[in-house]
């Protein structure tokens, strides 16, 4: 962490950061055309996958390099209930798509979490990251869950007898869950429970000294994150009318991560920020024809090559991401529990 | 199938492995450096023989050049930027991971997504009686213990393996003693990718070579280098060819879908419960 000034009145961007992007995000349906109200509704349910990673990284200082696979087989799951038993109801299979990542998360936390000793970081990156990459090798060896191919032309999502088709009303529906879930997370990580998480982020040893049960707080933060990280997965399943074992492996949970980087860790509107703008460039850069047909053809099938370097120039020149040039590390780092009237009045006091 | 080419087969593939397995281990226990593009490494040691093939100039000579034109990029790709990031070993894992998609994808740009195959350059096998081994797996499974024995040599009979012994013991005190403790980190780093590279080269005749293939052996010796436990040479060697061993001879007995899942699950399993690695007790 770099010095944190503690003086001056403190400046609020971020709410003004999240609310415009909400009503950035509001009309959007009738501004433009299907292929990108498709394309919007996309970067929405990969920003829960992001949240989930910010909420593990961000706020508890796990590093999960297997935040896909609460994704994938969540979506797996909702899917083979689709087609092999018909269930299409979305009010049965997004609960379960949670569920299904929440106790997935459960076990993975049993296992790399966990423990009388406190595991390291290394180990817990390399843990999550091998369970992502087995089960994405066990889905593509395996002829019942479509093996390479994946399950393809799922059923469309029913609400009732009504079916959820992809564009407007997905779109709404996917915006209301990630504003819902948002919502939910900031409380979170702003409470009393937010503060131990801090805690945990930065002196781990010492929370545990006060005695705290780290192991306890960081399972049930990195369950929550499974939650939220199925949820996704059932909804981008559904959306794409897709799964593949694709959306389980490491491709994937890094590209979380990667979002998540970008954006600005620790904010969890970074984390919506990266996932649009990151997604946003890969879109763009194939289509770039302004600088001449050579760069063109370089960009079509070399643009991840550019992603690459974008991101190690963050990891390298800017840490705190995207949303670090608009919030100061004050703001960042926040406030926990509910304000007390003059808190900062007392503080300067004496 | 007779015993003698199964246990060959599982030699040779066991070798390739610890070579990959020390890279990594190598700058992991000197520098604290988990690679992330240490898969890339040895994709970019595969590619430089595939790259001598199509310009006509003998597979051999590819072999020879490519542990040196890897080390070469990772001494590059050292001083630009892994320097910055000693440590901070999380900033390292994604910083070179963001080094590993950027060279993934490079490579995948050139190659145009598709597999190739690259002759051995020693075709035909050995004869032992009723047993035949091939000749390249032979040569393989040789360089891998002249490589070894340099390494271990390298590192306890030379000047410069004092050097980086006594780095990674305790850097502010090599420092104070006059040594450069960045010029050896560098050299380390370069010569744990210049050993990927080698890995690469001598690999290519027995897989094909496409953009991915250095990802499965990536987290594969993660799992290694962690079972061998960190910062011990002999360690490396050993988790490299338990897993490279296991993950061959697995397959033969189960499904090789499960036994893929079985390794990483009993790997992460014995790293919980012993993290310093499975040598620590032998050693003490």
């Amino acid at each position: 962490m770099s010095q944190v000034s503690n003086s001056g009145p403190l400046r609020r961007v971020l709410p003004v950061v999240e609310i415009a992007l909400l009503v950035l995000a509001l009309p959007l349906p009738w501004i433009l055309d299907d292929f990108w109200v498709v394309f919007a509704t996309k970067m929405i349910i990969l920003a829960l996958l992001a949240i989930s990673f910010d909420l593990v990284w961000g706020y508890a200082g796990i590093m999960s390099f297997g935040q896909a696979l609460f994704f994938g087989v969540a979506g797996y799951t909702a899917a083979l209930l689709a087609t092999k038993s018909e269930v299409t109801s979305i009010f049965i299979l997004l609960p379960l798509s949670g569920l299904v990542g929440l106790v997935l998360a459960f076990v993975v936390a049993a296992i790399v979490i966990f423990g009388k000793r406190i595991p390291s970081v290394v180990f817990v990156a390399l843990g999550t990251m091998t369970g992502s990459y087995a089960v994405e090798r066990l889905a593509r060896g395996w002829s019942w869950v479509g093996g390479q191919n994946g399950i393809s032309s799922l059923p469309r999502l029913t609400a009732g007898t009504y079916e959820i088709e992809e564009g407007i009303v997905f779109f709404y529906m996917a915006l209301a869950i990630l504003v819902v879930i948002y919502l939910a997370v900031r409380f979170l990580v702003r409470s009393q429970f937010g503060l131990v998480l801090a805690g945990i982020r930065q002196q781990e040893g010492r929370l545990g000294f006060f005695g705290y049960q780290v192991q306890s707080y960081k399972g049930v933060v990195f369950s929550l994150a499974g939650l939220i990280a199925g949820v996704s997965g059932g909804l981008f399943a559904f959306h794409e009318g897709f799964v593949g074992p694709g959306q389980l492996g490491p491709v994937l949970s890094t590209q979380a991560v990667l979002y998540v980087l970008f954006g600005g860790v620790g904010t969890l509107i970074g984390a919506v920020l990266g996932v649009s703008v990151i997604e946003m460039i890969s879109y763009a850069l194939p289509q770039i024809d302004t600088l001449g047909s050579a760069v063109q053809e370089f960009l079509e099938t070399g643009w991840p090559i550019v992603l690459g370097l974008l991101l190690l120039a963050t990891v390298m020149f800017r840490p705190t991401g995207l949303i670090g040039l608009v919030v100061g590390d004050r703001e960042r780092i926040g406030t926990f529990g509910r304000r007390m009237r003059g808190a900062d009045a007392k503080r300067e006091a004496p | 199938m007779s015993a003698v080419p199964f246990f060959f087969d599982l030699l040779a593939y066991s070798a390739i492995f610890v070579l990959v397995g020390l890279g990594l281990g190598v700058i992991a226990s000197m520098m604290g450096i988990f690679n992330f593009a240490h898969g890339e490494f040895v994709l970019l040691g595969a590619y430089t023989v595939y790259v001598f093939q199509l310009n006509g100039i003998p597979t051999w000579a590819g072999m020879v050049a490519a542990p040196f034109v890897v080390a070469l990029i990772g001494l590059l790709l050292e001083r630009i930027a892994i320097r910055r990031f000693y440590r901070a070993p999380i900033a390292a894992m994604l910083g070179t991971y963001a080094i590993a998609l950027a060279l993934r994808e490079a490579v995948r740009a050139l190659l145009g997504g598709r597999f190739y195959s690259v002759e051995a350059p020693l075709v035909g096998s050995f004869v032992f009686g009723e047993a035949s081994v091939s000749q390249w797996r032979t040569a393989v499974i040789l360089i891998t213990a002249l490589v070894m024995v340099l390494c271990w040599l390298l590192l306890t009979r030379t000047r410069f393996g004092l050097q980086m012994r006594a780095s990674l013991e305790n850097a502010a005190l090599a420092r104070s003693s006059g040594i450069s403790v960045d010029r050896v980190y560098a050299t380390t780093f370069a010569f744990g990718s210049g050993l990927a590279g080698l890995a690469g080269g001598l690999m290519v005749p027995m897989y094909s070579i496409s953009a991915d293939m250095g990802v499965p052996f990536l987290i594969k010796s993660f799992l290694a280098v962690m079972l061998g436990g960190m910062g011990s040479f002999e360690g490396s060697i050993a988790g490299a060819a338990l897993v490279g061993a296991t993950s061959a001879a697995l397959p033969w007995v189960i499904k090789p879908v499960v036994a893929d899942l079985l390794v990483f699950v009993i790997a992460i399993i014995i790293v919980k419960f012993r993290p310093e690695g499975l040598l620590s007790k032998w050693r003490r």
